[in-house]
């Protein structure tokens, strides 16, 4: 497995916002996480990537514990993270945004060719790339954040509401470069409140409610799942 | 009549120079950290100390003694980021402790070291150069603007031409955000206290022998440049630039056209009209850019 969580608990001022979580993500595909606002989620993606402190449990990247690192090394590692809400560095270029992704990496050609990949990827990005992040359309600003995890050349992606405020057409563009990034063998765990999109793109779905794992599965058992089709899809 | 108003023109000058490179230190330092340096001044001070010792009492070279208060004061700066701000990281309340804490011991430090007293410094330059007629500017006040500019240029480029200037900027918009690039938290905040205290130390080398040492010295300018760095919109390099420039006019002016005491009112009244009409400061966007 590429990354484990083994019986992780996360607690903000004493209060836990999850309690012995274990997940296991594979080498490749898409994992998802949902739940309800509030569930956990994004303290999940802040645990793997070291935002937040375990309180209890371990996790496990490539092999090695990570828990107990300080993000920037974290990343360093490998891991990407697109945090919830995008935040782009609003007084920042485009370029500058992406450029700032591959901060750690010394293959200035590599780099080069890396951020016209970004740029094929996202001709949006391209056209405004001396413009400031805060002149960007939500969208934009979502495609940034995803831009700019990948200029790290990450070993595991996290995504963390990609969908969030986003218009119906503008999420399903957001779902197809997943898809399209996933396709590239990049292993992507995908948080979401959009359970429909989650399930739709996922291999395999973990369900957490009030800081619990209370269900898993394939992502296609899970969408005909009775509880899931109830609390989650509205129907 | 034109000839004194050119006069007070070079005068605000040479306030603003050594007022941008205090307030710019402080916003930078703020920008990183999030925490407000209440010991800036006495950076100050210890630039303008480390003039008193090099050059004043041993007698070696003036620009020396400036390059000695530039090395110097980034280390002290560097040793209070790890020692003391970097657990504090933020925490406005604890920083806030914190600095006043460094505040008074490096007063204390500096008294014991040299007494209260006010320390003369022998000018290490009595030549005026002549602008035009009757309109002069003493070499040493000129060496002070020109540094100014030569340093906050480098700044400049430093922030936008460099891999780690770009970390810098992206940690002071969002902390979070750049330690998920890679960037470390503990590297731009020892970068972000060494440039800043290198430039309060500059300033306090430069314009020692110009203003009056003595260990409280810090004082005088912080209030000053807090005022800048709020009307500029804290966390804004730029706004702190152009705050100084327009704080340093305006004092400038008013003390020579009116009264020194008027002056100090008149500075306050520019930081409350701004914060009434503008509350995030003339080139602020959120609480921090
Ligand atoms: N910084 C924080 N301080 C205190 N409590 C927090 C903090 N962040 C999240 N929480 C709490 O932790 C729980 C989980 O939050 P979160 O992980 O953001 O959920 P989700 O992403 O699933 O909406 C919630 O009850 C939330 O209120
Ligand atoms: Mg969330």
């Amino acid at each position: 497995m590429l990354l484990e969580l083994r019986e992780a608990s996360v607690a903000y001022n004493m209060v836990r916002a999850l309690h012995r979580v274990s997940m296991t993500v594979p080498p490749g595909g898409i994992v998802t996480i949902i739940g309800a606002n509030g569930a956990g989620k994004t303290t999940a993606l802040r645990a793997i990537s070291g935002l937040a402190r375990l309180a209890e449990g371990e996790i496990v990247f490539a092999g090695d514990r990570i828990d107990g690192l300080a993000p920037d090394r974290i990343a360093a590692r490998g891991v990407g993270h697109v945090p919830e809400g995008r935040r782009v560095f609003a007084d920042l270029t485009v370029e500058e945004n992406l450029r700032t992704g591959a901060f750690l990496r010394r293959d200035v050609d590599q780099v080069r060719r890396d951020l016209e990949d970004v740029y094929g990827r996202f001709p949006r990005l391209a056209e405004r790339r001396r413009q400031y992040a805060r002149t960007l359309s939500g969208g934009e600003q979502q495609m940034l954040a995803i831009g700019r995890a990948l200029m790290l050349r990450p070993r595991l992606l996290l995504l963390d509401e990609p969908s969030m405020g986003l218009a119906p057409v503008v999420v399903e563009e957001i779902a197809r470069i997943v898809r399209e990034i996933s396709g590239t063998g990049v292993p992507i765990v995908l948080v979401e409140q959009n359970a429909e999109m989650a399930l739709e793109l996922a291999d395999y779905a973990y369900v957490l409610e009030t800081g619990s794992v209370t269900l898993q599965g394939n992502a296609e058992e899970l969408h005909g799942n009775e509880h899931i089709r109830r609390a989650y899809l509205g129907g | 009549m034109t000839e004194l108003l050119l006069q007070t023109v070079v005068n605000a000058t040479y306030a603003a120079s050594y007022l941008a490179l205090v307030a710019v230190g402080l916003v930078l330092i703020f920008g990183v950290m999030g925490i407000i340096n209440f010991a800036h001044g006495e950076f100050y001070m210890l630039g303008a100390y480390c003039v008193v010792a090099v050059y004043a009492d041993l007698a070696l070279p003036f620009l020396l003694s400036v390059a000695v208060g530039l090395v110097f004061v980034s280390l002290v700066g560097m040793a209070a980021e790890r020692a003391l701000f970097r657990p504090m990281r933020e925490n406005p309340l604890g920083g806030l402790v914190v600095s006043i804490g460094l505040l008074l011991i490096l007063q204390s430090l500096a008294t014991l070291g040299f007494g209260v007293r006010m320390e003369h410094i022998p000018p290490p330059s009595q030549t005026v150069v002549q602008l035009a007629e009757g309109v002069g500017i003493p070499l040493q006040r000129l060496v002070v603007i020109l540094a100014a500019v030569a340093l906050l240029g480098a700044l400049w480029l430093f922030l936008r031409r460099t891999r780690w200037g770009w970390a810098l900027r992206a940690s002071a918009q969002d902390p979070e955000a750049a330690a998920l690039q890679g960037i470390s938290m503990a590297v731009a905040s020892r970068i972000a206290f060494a440039i800043g205290a290198a430039l309060a130390g500059v300033a306090g080398a430069l314009t020692a022998p110009l203003v009056r040492t003595y260990p409280y010295m810090g004082h005088s300018v912080i209030v000053a440049a807090f005022i800048v760095i709020i009307v500029g919109g804290i966390g804004s390099l730029e706004g702190a630039v152009l705050a100084a420039i327009a704080y340093a006019f305006a004092h400038t002016f008013v003390t020579t056209f009116v009264d020194g005491v008027i002056a100090d009112i008149v500075g306050l009244l520019l930081m409350l009209a701004v914060l009434i009409v503008k509350p995030t400061g003339l080139f602020g966007s959120r609480d921090r850019a």
